[in-house]
């Protein structure tokens, strides 16, 4: 058994009695053992830590469609229409040969301005951003044109509207932009 | 030497920025080579030793004790304990593998607190999305119930240990009490997150306990004297439970609450309670040195 | 021998524990009991031999004198605690991989699934409604396990086995406490593994027939003496109680006192340790078994019938 030497480091008598080895050989089957441990727990956690990540990115959601049909063109007159606005957050413009939809958020801190028929423009009522009847931004703190929505007529000649693509102000003359009418 | 210099005027600020660029580079080169000798001993350098205090090389009983009593984790265990109570023959880990397997509940369950809703509407839709569409829902569920299941177990089992080896005996009477009261919440916790995938598994074993909440004497309006003492569906002990007189959404969030905040809080309260006595009765019991008959002392008179 | 209805039970995902249970306990009985012997043969050969008890380390694991009696938590207990950890962890990942948690149908309240049983955990309680009314199966009951658990340490006067195996010297309490551990634990399996719809008693092996008849009519006990005025049963039953409390209390008496040692520890328990002791001990662990085994056997429901409670 092992006797304590008087020496200043003290060897203790492990619960589970080792045989005894050279001294280089238990160093080499440590260091082996060791490494399969350490990388083994660090594999593992690592294996972990990138399964918790992806666990907070469901395949599949149950959110209301983006795509949906308002009509047909020759529903819309000329200027601004607010009847979609509670629906389905767009306001349908008509000029003298386009027909375009504005999704209706407010490009600084994104609320949904107001139509005013009255000053013929949109008001934001957060912070006052000012947009004219094409949703070109010019008072206020908004720092360019709010969105336009993709649009296109299916078969039977109605508007189909995707909130999913929203082209900014760079890209309004884009087919997918506008219906030419 | 300084005269000439001054006397050459751009030439003297030629050499100095020469002389600073020099200065420079020695520089760099010295923080290179310290920067080189940190990342090849981290343990010398002040960011390390910020975050771990005590010296990391585990060899001397100094630094294996600090290990344990600097740790903020580690700090329950004392720094050294009887020889002979390492041995899985005596204590059979259980205590601590409960322990285990509720701080694994808890993560698991608040992973799975992120995609349930506690409403009769989405609750079972929640659950069949955590097993279709979420990646990794099913493997995290099966984990929540399955350890909820060993848990069970592992407190039972302590339990049986404990006895075995006579360790609720003086002093530790009052911490085998706040074992009872641990096992009672961790059968409460399991009983709770059963309700919440909202199925008929769920459904109808919460209707069959809080059933019988509803024959409790005194309290409950089906109970011996509850009538008598004006208790009706709609104010007894089981409506307390409930929230309502039928097991439906307000039972379902009150089980949720239940199963997800008061309870756990409970749990590590007493939890708390139950490892500061094990350290303050003297540790773990054992094994102790056995006693003969002979050697029994007289009873103290109280 | 319908082996599939067995397998239906067995492999239900919820019902795995249960058979765990069935070798888990056994094992951890035999591995406790196993360090009791070997303890309890060491107490021997040092009571046969005292001048070993005054230098013998009285332990039965190994040890020279020199040895420290202490070592460092870490490395030795930590290391014994991660690879606890690592194998639990495996186990449940396993465990988890292979068996899906179960889902059933949406809840509907308007229909109960047959046979409709708590989880395996509350199975016991559930078992001990057929015998008892809720108040007192649901209720009464539990709250005197807990009750009763929580007083264990209080009511044992003895102070031989505080922190190692043994069984010779405690067998009163070990004793008790085996009988209700194993109590909890074969209601449970009845629970589970016998009992089928209509909570009606199939046998492990016995295909569940929902439309089977029970033919059996249960009788109280003051009808089987012929006693038919409320007092009467009444009066009948609470008598009928004492008598049994009186029975059951002489027989664990006669129990606790039988080795020399038994009746040294009973010397040194006092009145209200020992009272407390034996109403739990017969309510409990007596009164059930009891209860249990007059209804199986005899068809008895009600042993005391009065206008507010039967019991």
């Amino acid at each position: 058994m092992k006797t304590s030497p008087p020496a200043a480091v003290e060897r203790e008598a492990p619960a589970v009695e080792q045989t005894a080895e050279s001294s280089s050989l238990t160093e080499t089957v440590n260091k082996l053992r060791r490494r399969l441990v350490w990388t083994s727990v660090w594999g593992f956690l690592a294996t972990n830590f990138l399964m918790f990540l992806r666990f907070f990115f469901p395949r599949a959601l149950f959110e209301p469609s983006p795509v949906f049909r308002i009509g047909y063109p020759s529903d819309f007159s000329l200027g601004v229409d607010t009847r979609f606005q509670d629906q389905y957050r767009i306001w349908v413009v008509r000029t003298t040969d386009r027909l375009f939809v504005i999704y209706a958020r407010c490009t600084h801190l994104g609320c949904t301005p107001l139509w005013s028929p009255s000053e013929n423009k949109f008001k934001c009522p957060c912070h006052g951003s000012g947009y004219d009847m094409e949703g070109i931004n010019f008072e206020g703190p908004a720092p360019r044109p709010m969105d336009r929505a993709k649009v296109e007529l299916d078969a039977e000649g109605q508007i189909v509207v995707d909130v999913s693509r929203l082209y900014t102000y760079k890209e309004f003359n884009e087919p997918g932009a506008y219906i030419p009418v | 030497m300084d005269r000439e210099k001054e006397g050459r005027g751009g030439v003297g600020v030629l050499e100095r920025v020469r002389e600073e660029t020099e200065q420079l580079r020695e520089r760099l080169k010295e923080e290179l080579e310290e920067l080189k000798q940190d990342l090849k001993e981290p343990q010398r350098t002040q960011l390390w030793k910020s975050i771990f205090r005590v010296p990391h090389e585990r060899t001397t009983p100094r630094n294996r004790t600090l290990a344990v009593l600097a740790n903020v984790f580690l700090h329950l265990h004392p720094a050294r304990v009887n020889r002979d109570a390492v041995r899985y023959s005596y204590t059979w880990g259980m205590g601590g593998i409960s322990f285990y397997l509720f701080i694994v509940l808890t993560f698991t369950g608040v992973l799975l607190m992120f995609y349930y809703h506690p409403t009769k509407v989405q609750a079972f839709r929640d659950i069949l999305y955590l097993e279709h569409d979420v990646p990794f829902g099913r493997l995290l569920r099966n984990m929540h119930r399955w350890a909820a299941h060993l848990m069970v177990i592992t407190v039972w089992l302590h339990m049986f240990r404990v006895v075995l080896t006579g360790s609720y005996k003086r002093p530790r009477e009052f911490n085998w009490c706040v074992g009872v009261i641990l096992l009672v919440l961790t059968l409460l916790l399991s009983f709770t997150g059963y309700l919440l995938p909202d199925d008929q598994l769920g459904f109808w074993a919460v209707t069959v306990g809080t059933n019988m909440a509803r024959a409790t004497p005194l309290i409950g309006h089906e109970g011996p004297f509850g009538p008598q003492l004006g208790m009706t569906p709609y104010n007894d002990v089981r409506f307390a439970l409930l929230g309502g007189s039928i097991v439906d959404s307000n039972a379902l969030l009150r089980a949720y609450i239940w199963h997800c905040i008061a309870l756990p809080l409970m749990a590590a309260i007493f939890m708390g309670v139950h490892f500061w006595r094990v350290r303050k009765d003297g540790g773990i019991s054992g094994p102790a040195p056995v006693m003969l008959e002979s050697e029994m002392k007289p009873v103290r008179k109280l | 021998m319908d082996w599939y209805q067995l397998w239906q039970i067995i492999s239900a995902p919820d019902n795995v524990p249960i058979v765990g249970l069935l070798v888990i306990v056994p094992f951890y009985t035999w591995y406790g009991l196993r360090q009791a012997r070997a303890n309890d043969r060491l107490i021997q050969e040092l009571e046969a031999n005292p001048e070993l008890a005054k230098t013998h380390h009285r332990k039965t694991f190994p040890y020279r004198p020199g040895w420290p009696t202490e070592v460092h938590v870490w490395p030795y207990l930590l290391r014994i605690e991660f690879l606890a950890a690592i194998i639990v962890t495996a186990l449940l990942m396993v465990w988890s991989l292979t068996i899906d948690a179960p889902l059933e149908e949406p809840a509907n309240p308007n229909l109960t699934p047959n046979p409709s049983k708590a989880p395996w955990y509350f199975v016991g309680l559930q078992e001990m409604l057929v015998y008892f009314d809720p108040w007192f199966a649901g209720v009464v009951l539990p709250t005197l396990i807990i009750i009763g658990l929580m007083a264990f340490p209080y009511v044992d006067a003895n102070p031989l086995g505080n922190g190692y195996y043994t069984w010779r010297q405690r067998t009163v309490a070990i004793g008790s406490f085996l009988v209700g551990f194993y109590l909890w634990i074969a209601l449970i399996i009845v629970g589970t593994l016998m009992r089928g719809p209509g909570w009606m008693l199939f046998w492990p092996g016995q295909t569940w027939d929902h439309t089977r008849l029970v033919y059996e009519v249960n009788r109280n006990l003051p009808d089987i003496f012929g006693i038919t005025s409320e007092w009467g049963k009444g009066i009948f039953g609470f008598f009928a109680v004492v008598l049994f409390y009186a029975v059951a209390g002489l027989g664990i008496h006669k129990l606790v006192t039988r080795s020399p040692l038994n009746r040294k520890i009973y010397e040194r328990t006092s009145l209200i340790q020992y009272l407390v002791f034996q109403f739990f001990a017969i309510t409990i662990l007596v009164g059930l078994p009891a209860k249990i085994l007059l209804r199986l056997l005899f068809r008895i429901k009600y042993v005391w019938i009065t206008p507010w409670f039967n019991i």
